[in-house]
């Protein structure tokens, strides 16, 4: 008997086969799965494999090195996955981060595609050698998750040195600005004097002035809250005044530590009168 | 005892690679300001503002104060945004050595904004620093707690420094 190439009999094939449909060669077969050794049957199975392959050597490249970027929408995508027969998110996205490659590494690692791997081998007796290349090993997964960690850590510094050196660069222009004021204040102001001679404030009075405003704007973004805030710099003391302190053989708040060390000065005060009587006498 | 020679005149080592390179130019240690009567001492707690006052209470010839003061002036120029440095002498400002509850030489005390700073160094007394810092960094790192603690508001911190470094003493009682 001639060996149809098309139909190869198999034991278990015959005309009351039940109906199958190759997802792969898109036709209906009547004899069983007899069909995939046919050459068509192959090619389309190359040709799907090779589809899926570099998107699967692009996530294996990302076990060693993860790549984190921030999100962007096109991060949804998504990609078919042969042996499953399901869509597969390339990436894993939270909050504003996405890890490269994250959602077909979990998918490639875990067991259930390990399993329809098999299955689908099988079923289409592709290359054996080939199998692997589609899998990834718990031990890479668990390699992709230290290289995720690592990948995060990086960004997030990479993040803050971008903070900084936008804040630096900031702080320059606001530093030219300002530069650009004072030197058109001075100008200004020797003008004003030129032409008002005689009534003449000195020359540092003005400049004087917008430094003290300049200084009242620092003040002012200084926390509100922070200690000592409302205490009076300028404020004349006399030679009793003692300042806020919190003694160590206190036992209260603070401004008791005054009256009692004023108290323990007055005890001293008149023992130390009394001893020079006693000496004295 | 003749003050300390600023650092720099045997360490003029320049890379002689025609930018200057700024971290090679050695610091200059300032002399540190003295204060050496009560008002004096007043007048350094009221008008420093914004910045820790730091005030070391103990003698110039004391070696442990001569330590201290070292490690004092030779960061007082990298710390001059965040704290202010003063050197008091015990023996001419008796209130504060009494207000202050100074037992032991020296003892540095932390003002903010005129406000007492305490500081818990896991020693027994957390008015005051008593000993010298064993680094430059120690020092550094306890200012700049400090001063992040003084601007959320907080009048006692918690040191950074490793409590292997805090000089061990016992707390003298005092009869009140």
């Amino acid at each position: 008997m001639a060996k149809d190439r098309l139909h190869v009999r198999l034991p278990r094939a015959g005309p009351m086969a039940p109906a199958e449909r190759c997802g792969l060669c898109r036709q209906t077969f009547f004899c069983g799965r007899g069909h995939v050794y046919s050459r068509k049957h192959q090619r389309q199975l190359k040709v799907a494999l090779e589809r899926l392959l570099p998107q699967v050597e692009a996530a294996r490249k990302a076990v060693r090195a993860a790549q984190v970027e921030r999100y962007v929408p096109e991060h949804e995508r998504c990609c078919w996955c042969l042996c499953c027969s399901c869509e597969v998110r390339k990436h894993l996205s939270h909050g504003n981060l996405t890890v490269l490659h994250g959602g077909l590494l979990e998918h490639l690692a875990s067991p259930e595609h390990k399993k329809a791997t098999n299955r689908f081998w099988w079923e289409n007796k592709a290359e054996l050698q080939m199998k692997e290349k589609f899998l990834i090993s718990p031990q890479d997964y668990a390699r992709f998750k230290k290289s995720m960690v690592k990948g995060l850590d990086s960004y997030e510094e990479k993040e803050d040195e971008v903070i900084k050196e936008m804040a630096a660069q900031i702080r320059e222009v606001e530093q030219s600005r300002q530069e650009v004021v004072r030197s058109v204040l001075e100008v200004g102001f020797s003008r004003r004097s030129q032409s008002t001679s005689g009534s003449a404030r000195p020359r540092r009075g003005l400049f004087g002035t917008w430094k003290l405003e300049r200084d009242k704007q620092k003040l002012k973004k200084l926390p509100p809250d922070r200690v000592g805030a409302n205490f009076d710099h300028s404020s004349s003391t006399g030679a009793g005044w003692l300042p806020s302190f919190g003694r160590v053989w206190n036992n209260g708040r603070r401004w008791q530590s005054r009256h009692q060390f004023k108290t323990e000065a007055a005890a001293r005060n008149k023992q130390s009168h009394k001893e020079k009587r006693l000496m004295i006498s | 005892m003749r003050p300390r020679q600023a650092a720099g005149s045997d360490q003029s080592k320049k890379k002689g690679r025609g930018r200057t390179d700024w971290r090679s130019i050695p610091k200059m240690s300032f002399l540190l300001p003295k204060l050496t009567s009560k008002k004096e001492v007043d007048q350094a707690i009221k008008s420093t503002a914004e910045k820790v006052l730091v005030l070391r209470f103990g003698r110039d010839e004391d070696p442990v104060c001569l330590q201290l003061d070292d490690i004092l002036s030779k960061t007082s120029s990298d710390l001059s945004k965040m704290a202010a440095i003063y050197l008091v002498d015990v023996d001419q400002t008796p209130v504060y050595t009494h207000y202050f509850d100074i037992s032991y030489i020296p003892s540095t005390v932390f003002f903010f904004n005129g406000q007492h700073m305490k500081v818990d160094y896991g020693s027994p007394d957390h008015t005051k620093f008593v000993g010298s810092f064993k680094t430059k960094q120690d020092f550094i790192d306890l200012v700049e707690v400090i001063y992040r603690g003084a601007m959320r508001g907080k009048l006692i911190v918690q040191s950074p420094i490793d409590p292997k470094n805090i000089p061990k003493y016992d707390l003298l009682y005092q009869d009140i």
